[in-house]
């Protein structure tokens, strides 16, 4: 799901190191206003992307854009375009907040007058206005982040690039991060951001891009992607004595024509579950039927799987060696929903 | 085993740039000394060659004591303590003495080493004959033990009050450098004389290992005027290094606990934000107030060059301003000096003071501002941030050389009001003043362009800041010493050729400074200087084009 006019547009990316393939044919496109989860484990070519956009670094194939221009050729009009907060802060010693920015302003040649309402624009939308005084080195993590954030916005950028905003954060400082990074795409602006904490990224994400040993391995929604991973759901059916958990086991594998191992119980829990592909409305009469046959259920719900799982499901998969030559793209490895997001892009 | 002392001195001899160091020492020991060792068969019944032999392996071992020596201690404890690792010793049954013996330890073992790398060479020159044992090999290696321990706790002393690995090396290093040469300066003007003023020039001369070290070599001290010179010192200077060891100690162990991660988090009250009567009283106090709200960056600036003005500690303008008004002060008290001091000074002596003294300013100051133009912005993560803004390398590169500029020209400016005081007393002598300050405009650019070549190429600021002061300190003390064995062991053609190396002799041959007089180095000091920058020019810009280039 990407909008019609995507701002970040990455196609058949591939980086290679000598022999080692940090990424390999990624493709990926992000819509203005959007959000994009980039999540990965440690070194699975995140930071290589990133860099490959802001113009850091140069592809050994394939293309990125951002707003239309080539991230490599066309590296001053990119670098007016994103604003790139790295995992590192960059402080300088002996610097105030608002010398800090001022310096910033400067090297993006804003205007003097205007580098000053920018500032106190940029503070304000960061919650940071009260740290303009302070001395930048001094400052705790989450309002180092804070200033970050805002030595990003500077120069009013269309793509903010953001590598682990939330990481070290109290839980405090991360839902300010949370409402902070909605507040930015409300303003129009397109967020990429790479983080560790998923449920954290699950919550403002329009898009999820997951990428293990340099491949995207799926890239869509948060519901598209667990529709892709995960083929069945999971439903729980919790009932008030243990005698019925076998009786129900037994109802619902033969209303369901499921096979065996869909169907688990738990006695202690007098609990049954089972995993089905049926759609919401194939499994409606399922609660129906059960009560016909004059079971008590106390409870009926679907066991809802969240980003942490999605990524999980994906990368434990995933543990074999690290790609170590350029592998044919083998189109079964295809990340889930790519494809499609390609095509829509 | 104290497991500090086995980790600090096997970490150390890990290290391959220990190990080099090591090696080439040796190496250039075993070539010294095989340089000057006899290749015919007449008989040196003076000595004096075997003596011009120990003089450049005594000079070039106190050089590798003074600038290999500072580096290890000057970061060790602030680097545990930014990296965290301090805080588990700390919080392990180790002692707070334990941990400081084993620091310690762990450089002494190694400065051991280098030393123990000499003696080779210090027996072959015992075999060459007319070296003292006890009085001359013996005594050099004393002076040189005590000042490898009296740096070491120095450097520990430094590196537990600061907060950088960078700072404790350059902090460190000026410490040594002022030790070493500027506690000579007031005895060269009240030595002789009576007084408290004297008085204390005479034991601030003491702390310096050079006059012990020339008299162990059988020269006259440095700025000595012959017979007054007093002789002795010898006694004087052990009792005040052995008397740092125990102050640097103890002040450094009162650091090792709670108090060393102690600090404050406050960020001072803005002059703007005081009362009109402070902020007047402020203004005055500080002419440019570090306290005061900036103004934005004008378009007409370089704003890596303001950025540098900024965030550097030493630098920043309020410095600057108290460094040139210590100039002018000093410059003043020169004049003074030589006008009511009990030796006669020349003209040419005075001038030869003021270029010495302008040199030391200029090597101690110059390493400390280039060498981490660009491996402070690397290890601090800023350089990532530069290259994604619009700034040209190029744009980056002049800011960055424009604020060390900038600073280098008001410590040189500073000095002119003496040159011009040189020039009403000997109006004579306006084209040699002009003459020497090109020599030392360039001795500036040169040292300039040497530190910020040789930092470049470092990821790390505290080992950029080391290797660019020893290399600095190498290009400027080398010739020094060559010219010190000046007749012997090196003869007039060697020594005129060895003070090319820097602009610094030609500076001092043109003010006819004694002893320089017979060498005749312009312009050709001028090319090499220009070459030489221009080939360190050539490294950095090509460095920094690298590092900015995307891969």
């Amino acid at each position: 799901m990407t909008s019609a006019s995507p701002v970040v547009e990455i196609k058949q990316l591939t980086k290679r190191y000598g022999d080692f393939t940090a990424l390999d044919s990624l493709s990926l496109s992000v819509g203005a206003g959007q959000i994009l989860g980039f999540i990965g484990p440690n070194g699975a070519g995140k930071t290589t992307t990133i860099r490959i956009l802001v113009g850091l670094s140069k592809a050994t194939s394939g293309t990125a854009s951002i707003s239309g221009a080539d991230c490599l050729q066309e590296s001053r009009k990119i670098k007016r375009l994103v604003g790139y907060m790295p995992d590192r802060f960059g402080s300088y010693d002996n610097m105030r907040v608002a010398e800090y920015l001022d310096f910033f302003g400067a090297a993006y040649g804003i205007g003097r007058r205007e580098r000053t309402r920018r500032i106190a624009e940029v503070l304000e939308i960061s919650n940071a206005t009260h740290m303009k005084d302070l001395f930048v080195e001094a400052l705790s993590h989450g309002m180092q982040q804070r200033i970050g954030v805002a030595r990003t916005l500077l120069h009013d950028p269309q793509v903010l690039i953001l590598d682990e905003p939330a990481n070290g954060l109290d839980p405090q400082a991360r839902i300010d991060m949370r409402i902070l990074l909605l507040k930015l795409a409300e303003m129009g602006k397109t967020l990429i951001v790479t983080s560790h904490i998923l449920p954290e990224l699950a919550r403002v994400c329009d898009l999820v891009a997951i990428i293990t040993k340099g491949k995207l391995r799926a890239f869509g929604t948060l519901d598209e992607i667990m529709r892709d991973i995960r083929q069945k759901r999971t439903f729980e059916i919790q009932l008030v004595n243990v005698e019925q958990v076998d009786r129900v086991a037994a109802l619902v594998a033969a209303h369901l024509s499921a096979p065996p191992e869909d169907v688990t119980v738990a006695p202690a829990e007098t609990m049954v579950r089972f995993a089905t592909s049926l759609s919401d409305l194939e499994l409606a009469p399922l609660l129906t039927h059960l009560i016909e046959q004059g079971e008590t259920v106390a409870q009926y719900r679907e066991v809802t799987s969240d980003l942490e799982d999605a990524f999980l499901s994906v990368t434990k998969h995933d543990d074999g060696p690290a790609t170590a030559t350029a592998d044919t793209a083998d189109q079964d490895e295809r990340p889930a929903g790519s494809e499609e997001q390609a095509a829509s892009s | 085993m104290n497991p500090v002392i086995q980790r600090e001195f096997f970490g150390i001899l890990r290290s391959p740039k220990a190990f080099a160091a090591l090696l080439a020492l040796t190496v250039a020991f075993s070539l010294a000394v095989l340089m000057r060792w006899p290749s015919d068969a007449k008989v040196d019944l003076s000595g004096e060659q075997s003596i011009g032999v120990f003089r450049v392996f005594g000079y070039g071992l106190l050089a590798g004591v003074v600038f290999l020596v500072p580096a290890f201690p000057a970061s060790s404890i602030v680097r545990e303590k930014n990296s965290g690792t301090l805080a588990l010793l700390l919080n392990s049954p180790l002692t707070p003495v334990s941990i400081y013996v084993g620091k310690l330890a762990g450089v002494l073992l190694f400065s051991l080493l280098v030393l123990v790398s000499s003696l080779p060479a210090a027996a072959a020159c015992y075999a060459m004959g007319g070296v003292d044992l006890v009085g001359g090999i013996g005594l050099l290696y004393l002076v040189l033990a005590l000042l490898v321990v009296q740096y070491a706790t120095l450097g520990l002393f430094v590196s537990s009050h600061v907060q950088s690995a960078d700072a404790g090396v350059r902090i460190t290093y000026g410490i040594v450098l002022g030790l070493c040469f500027l506690t000579l300066v007031p005895h060269a003007f009240y030595q002789g004389g009576t007084g408290w003023m004297a008085e204390i020039s005479q034991w601030l001369r003491y702390l310096s290992p050079l006059p012990v070290i020339m008299r162990t070599m059988g020269q006259g001290s440095l700025a000595s005027r012959g017979l007054m010179e007093g002789g002795g010192g010898t006694l004087e200077f052990i009792f005040l290094t052995i008397g740092s060891w125990l102050v640097f100690g103890i002040a450094t162990l009162t650091r090792l606990n709670y108090r060393i991660y102690d600090r404050s988090r406050a960020q001072g009250v803005m002059t703007d934000d005081r009362q009109l009567s402070s902020r007047m009283a402020r203004r005055l106090l500080f002419v440019v107030d570090p306290q005061r709200r900036k103004a934005g960056i004008p378009w007409y600036l370089n704003p890596v060059m303001v950025k540098e003005f900024r965030c550097r500690r030493f630098g920043r303008s309020q410095w600057l301003l108290r460094l040139v008004a210590g100039c002018a002060l000093v410059s003043m008290l020169l004049t003074f000096a030589a006008a009511t001091s009990v030796v006669s000074w020349g003209v040419e002596t005075i001038g030869g003071l003021m270029v010495f003294l302008q040199v030391i300013l200029v090597v101690v100051l110059t390493p400390s501002l280039t060498a981490g133009l660009i491996s402070g912005e690397r290890d601090s993560g800023g350089w990532e941030l530069l290259r994604i803004t619009p700034l040209s390398p190029f744009k980056i590169v002049r800011g960055k050389l424009l604020s060390v500029v900038w600073t280098l020209l008001l410590v040189l400016m500073a000095t002119l009001p003496g040159y011009l005081v040189m020039i009403y007393i000997k109006p004579v002598m306006w084209l040699q003043v002009n003459l020497v300050l090109i020599c030392l405009a360039w001795t500036a650019v040169y040292t300039l362009a040497v530190g910020a070549a040789v930092g470049s190429l470092f990821r790390n600021t505290a080992v950029a800041t080391t290797t660019s002061y020893v290399t600095v300190m190498s290009l400027f003390l080398i010739p020094f010493l060559v010219w010190l064995g000046r007749d012997a062991p090196f003869g007039h053609e060697t020594v005129e050729t060895v003070l090319l190396l820097n602009p610094v002799g030609a500076a001092l041959s043109v003010i006819e400074s004694p002893g320089f007089t017979n060498y005749d180095l312009l312009p050709a000091a001028w090319w090499v200087a220009g070459a030489v920058s221009g080939f360190m020019f050539l490294v950095f810009g090509v460095q920094v084009w690298r590092l900015t280039r995307a891969v």
